[in-house]
């Protein structure tokens, strides 16, 4: 059996969620000894899972978004959750089109990134974050691609020099 | 039900989201989206501390009363302390018009510029798509040009 977590955030899956969540962690990260950066790196990429749990999970129907954080020696682990139908395309709420930005966004910004989930069992984005860091993740995992003529992002594009 | 409750909604639920609308109402006024019009022919949207997808509607909305002015529009980042890919798709919407009606749109930051601003402009590479400059004043000057291109 694993460990329970240290703190756990169960809320409604709702926009004025996401900045809740992000107050609660800067007053985790504030009492462990982060970086500077790396805290900027975390709340941004838990910025962006929570949102896709917002925007994508359960089809604008009211549902839970669940986050827990649990420290451990090295770092962080935070994971984002929801309950809804699982990982498969799906058109995004009208007032709050997505960008298509978000995964690889986490993916740059964390040392340590996992997606599990399956269709009809929910979705969970798991992120770990290195109290201190020698590199940067986002030197390993680029965000690749830019902005296409549809306004949603083309990884494929080649991004002007700049 | 109590008015103003949503529909199968129990009162704890009712209570947690009455909770979380007064947590949001002074996080909107602490962190304000205002338009500032006293540049003459450019509008600035002045984008202040913490912005994500609960912000990025009302971002919308400023950006769009900004353009229907038909002029140049400036969007200072320069107090923003936080922008997350909401805020991007929002910027990235408000260019295409500008562009598609041949008004000038430029983004600014200042010279001190919060890491929660600052990192995901470069790991998206949207500095020079935007484009983002340093400093209202040339901001300014590069939406006046920009629309006349």
């Amino acid at each position: 059996m694993t460990a329970p977590p240290e703190v756990r955030l169960s809320m409604p899956a709702r926009p004025e969620s996401v900045g809740v969540v992000r107050q609660a962690l800067s007053g985790i990260a504030d009492a462990l000894a982060f970086d500077e950066a790396v805290v900027s790196d975390m709340k941004m990429a838990v910025t962006e899972a929570c949102t896709n749990v917002v925007v994508h999970a359960y089809g604008g129907e009211d549902g839970k978004l669940e986050v827990d954080m649990l420290a451990a020696e090295h770092g962080l682990t935070i994971a984002v959750r929801d309950e809804g139908t699982g990982i498969h395309p799906r058109p995004a709420i009208q007032k709050t089109p997505a960008l298509g930005l978000g995964l690889p966004l986490i993916a740059a910004l964390s040392d340590n990134f996992e997606l599990r989930g399956s269709h009809g069992e929910g979705t969970e984005v798991r992120m770990s974050f290195t109290y201190t860091r020698d590199h940067d993740p986002a030197d390993e995992n680029p965000v690749q691609g830019t902005v296409g003529a549809d306004g949603k992002w083309d990884p494929s594009a080649t991004p002007p020099v700049g | 039900m109590q008015p103003g409750a949503h529909k199968g909604e129990t009162t704890r639920a009712a209570r947690h989201r009455d909770c979380a609308t007064s947590i949001v109402r002074a996080h909107m006024e602490a962190n304000p989206i205002v338009i500032d019009d006293t540049a003459g022919d450019v509008v600035v949207v002045v984008v202040e501390g913490e912005h994500d997808i609960y912000t990025a509607p009302t971002l919308r909305e400023r950006l769009d009363a900004s353009l229907d002015r038909g002029g140049g529009v400036v969007v200072d980042l320069t107090a923003a302390t936080f922008v997350d890919s909401s805020v991007l798709g929002a910027l990235l919407d408000a260019r295409r018009r500008a562009h598609e009606a041949e008004q000038g749109f430029v983004v600014c930051i200042g010279d001190q510029v919060e890491p929660g601003v600052r990192r995901i402009l470069d790991i998206t590479g949207l500095v020079p798509v935007l484009p983002v400059v340093n400093g209202r004043e040339e901001a300014l000057a590069a939406a006046r040009s920009d629309g006349k291109e």
